[in-house]
């Protein structure tokens, strides 16, 4: 398993090293021609590394006998399977490969913490293990992924625009999407977040109508948080759709939506007391 | 219409060392190789000669395939393909085998100077030649427009394809040059695909349409405001709607030179005052008036940036004083690019062009020598077919009389056959060895070699091949 685990890890680190150069070597003209076979390794690699991922986590569910989503080890994990699910969607719809030298790093990191605390005592409590916890969890980490995707699409659109008004650009941002592009589709990636959110948020309500050998705290630090999370991307759809924001203040309302997403996710986990964390 | 596509002045010159130090080669600058380099090429280009010579030389449809039948029925070439566009005029050409470089080449220019009445001075003053590596070489510069006036352009292509078709059509191309040409076709995309030279725009009005597009990614449905007129304004503006732009609005002062823009277009006429209201459907704006002061500023932009809910303006500002306030691009959504804006991103590209073409320039060195080695184990074949033949000839005329002669069994005559054989191929071995390793090494001399086979064996009284 551990084994497993590690390959995973290191396709994954070498995926993003290629991702990362592949935007990074622009389009300098002394290594155009490498460029399709970075951009290959960097994707095939992404799509290695999630199977690999992905057969990690069935094994680790069949070796548990119940939905690996126990501790930190697991959720970060699946954290970084839902990032990458995510991510290959969007590649396969749009073809905008550019979207992984943001997005698949992050996974990476994921998968990085994950092995770094690699723990298999369960904390969670043995009550909550059913298959309310699957729906609950994938639709919230589902979320964030797509929350994730609108953040890539944000530093995408702001880099682009950058050079477009800078006026020095020549090919560089022909690798990126256009703007109207990265905004169109951070929006939508928002909107699908919302919605999967929402869900996940539905659903685990409900779920705590039939938890009852445990008690139960409504005031919950990860239920405010993702509260929060959840208002801030609303707001954003609201106010989009009423004043018509887009571009730079989407960008950026992206950008903050993901660091509150990041507190919500790690924050609540590490420095406060909930039902939600692991330790 | 080679070069059809808007050109730009920019840095752009022959680069070619044949063309530009020495614009009549006469196979002297090329080293002399007997038998071995069926290829010649001859012709002028824009690098050579103005277009006043140029056009002279030109060949209309009709008379591209009467030459054809001319040259083939000359008894001096074997095949032959005439590329004829508005920069170049050249004939390749596979000429008969016995006969020198300098010989085809000049029967070639011959033939034009008969063709179209021009003197074989100034024939000899305004063109080129090339030979073997040289004239693969030269295709391939063409094909890849690595010789054209606009490095990357891409009409060329197309010409040479639509040349070679109708020269094969009227008979013209035959085993070599059908080899020759799509190889060339294949160096071609090969040189698009693994090469920026045909990336990013040289000229300001696609300068603007590509800056559209990475703005707007689409330019389908989109709405472009001209304000003013001028000759720039309106290439740039058809541009775009050749890209996909749908609506075109013309705000002038005058509301009659509105209306008769307008009517080029199908779009909208404006009275132009002060009102920056129609702009609020704009997703571009090219503005080119020769207002003094500016027509559009920040403040007013803002609201109907508002009225627009933001959605994104490109403005182009081509007037000279400007007329939009350069202020204007810090409003979100505003993008303003003004015409030295636009000539800087040419330049960069142009820039960019040349780099790549010396990559490209490479590649195509490296394809044309390994085609010319191709091309080479191709001729020796049939020498050494030829050589077979004697041996198996002589053998047999031997064996047979040994057969007469001596009174052998079935079995002791299928012996004798199988021995002699042997001895063919086993003498002959090494020689054709040494001939084919010679070409796969692409020694200078192979030429030589073959040339001394021929003569040693006679093989030119016995065979017809060539």
């Amino acid at each position: 398993m551990n084994f497993l685990f590690l390959v995973t890890l290191l396709i994954y680190l070498t995926a993003s090293i290629f991702q990362a150069l592949s935007l990074a070597i622009g389009n300098r003209s002394d290594v155009s021609t490498l460029r399709p076979t970075i951009e290959s390794i960097a994707f095939w690699g992404t799509t290695i590394g999630f199977a690999c991922l992905t057969l990690f986590i069935a094994l680790w569910w069949l070796q548990q006998e119940h939905f690996p989503m126990t501790h930190w080890t697991d959720s970060t994990a699946f954290f970084a399977w839902a990032t990458t699910l995510i991510y290959l969607i969007i590649v396969r719809l749009t073809h905008l490969r550019a979207l992984g030298s943001f997005v698949v790093p992050v996974a990476f990191l994921a998968i990085l913490i994950a092995y770094s605390f690699a723990r298999n005592t369960s904390t969670l409590p043995e009550q909550l293990h059913n298959y309310w916890l699957v729906a609950h969890t994938s639709l919230i980490f589902l979320a964030y992924a797509a929350f994730i995707a609108a953040f890539g699409f944000g530093l995408m659109y702001l880099i682009a625009e950058k050079r477009i008004r800078a006026k020095t650009d020549t090919l560089f941002s022909n690798l990126l999407p256009a703007l109207g592009n990265s905004d169109e589709f951070g929006y939508r990636c928002i909107f699908i977040g919302v919605i999967l959110l929402s869900m996940g948020i539905i659903v685990g309500s409900l779920w705590t109508q039939y938890i009852r050998e445990l008690p139960w705290k409504w005031l919950d630090a990860k239920i405010i948080f993702t509260l929060l999370t959840w208002f801030i991307y609303v707001a954003q759809i609201a106010i989009r759709q009423l004043w018509g924001w887009r571009g730079r203040k989407a960008a950026y309302a992206a950008i903050i939506g993901f660091v509150a997403l990041l507190c919500t996710y790690a924050g609540v986990n590490l420095f406060l007391d909930s039902i939600h964390a692991w330790r | 219409m080679e070069n059809f596509m808007e050109t730009y002045p920019g840095p752009q010159h022959n680069r070619h060392p044949d063309a530009e130090a020495v614009p009549t080669c006469n196979s002297q600058c090329e080293p002399r190789t007997q038998h071995t380099n069926p290829l010649v090429s001859v012709g002028t280009s824009h690098h050579v000669a103005p277009i006043a010579f140029r056009e002279k030389l030109a060949f209309s449809d009709e008379q591209l395939v009467h030459s054809l039948q001319h040259l083939r029925e000359s008894q001096h070439v074997q095949e032959a393909v005439i590329l004829s566009t508005c920069n170049r005029v050249e004939i390749y050409a596979v000429p008969n085998a016995r006969r020198s470089d300098e010989a085809s080449a000049t029967h070639l220019l011959e033939f034009l100077s008969r063709y179209h009445r021009i003197s074989m001075d100034a024939l000899k003053k305004f063109s080129y030649s090339h030979h073997g590596l040289g004239a693969i070489q030269h295709l391939f510069r063409v094909t890849t427009s690595l010789d054209s006036m606009v490095v990357g352009e891409a009409q060329i292509l197309g010409q040479v394809k639509a040349a070679y078709e109708d020269s094969r059509a009227a008979g013209g191309a035959g085993t070599i040059l059908n080899r020759l040409f799509n190889k060339a076709f294949s160096v071609g995309k090969r040189i698009r695909t693994e090469t920026t030279i045909a990336t990013g725009a040289v000229s300001i009005s696609y300068a603007a349409v590509e800056l559209a597009k990475k703005i707007f990614n689409t330019l389908e449905g989109k709405t472009v405001a001209i304000i003013g007129a001028g000759e720039m304004s309106e290439l740039t503006a058809k541009h775009l709607v050749a890209n996909g732009v749908s609506n075109v609005i013309v705000a002038n002062r005058t509301y009659e030179r509105a209306v008769k823009i307008a009517e080029k277009f199908r779009g909208t006429p404006i009275a132009y005052q002060s009102n920056l209201g129609f702009l609020i459907d704009a997703d571009i704006v090219i503005s080119s008036t020769d207002a003094p002061q500016y027509l559009i500023t920040p403040r007013p932009l803002a609201d109907v940036m508002r009225k627009r809910k933001h959605r994104y303006m490109f403005l182009i500002d081509i007037a000279v004083p400007r007329d939009i306030e350069p202020d204007v691009n810090h409003i979100d959504g505003v993008f303003l690019y003004n015409i030295d804006d636009l000539e800087a991103v040419v330049a960069s590209n142009l820039k960019e062009r040349q780099h790549e073409a010396t990559r490209a320039e490479q590649l195509v060195a490296e394809e044309a020598k390994q085609f010319h080695a191709q091309l080479q184990t191709l001729e020796v074949s049939p020498t050494i077919k030829a050589l077979h033949q004697q041996f198996q000839q002589v053998v047999a005329a031997e064996r047979n009389a040994c057969f007469e002669k001596a009174n052998l069994s079935h079995k002791q005559q299928a012996a004798v056959t199988s021995m002699t054989q042997a001895i063919v191929k086993k003498l002959l071995h090494h020689p054709v060895k040494n001939l084919r390793q010679a070409v796969n090494d692409n020694e200078a001399d192979h030429g030589q070699y073959v040339h001394a086979l021929r003569a040693l064996f006679a093989l030119d009284a016995t065979d017809n091949e060539m």
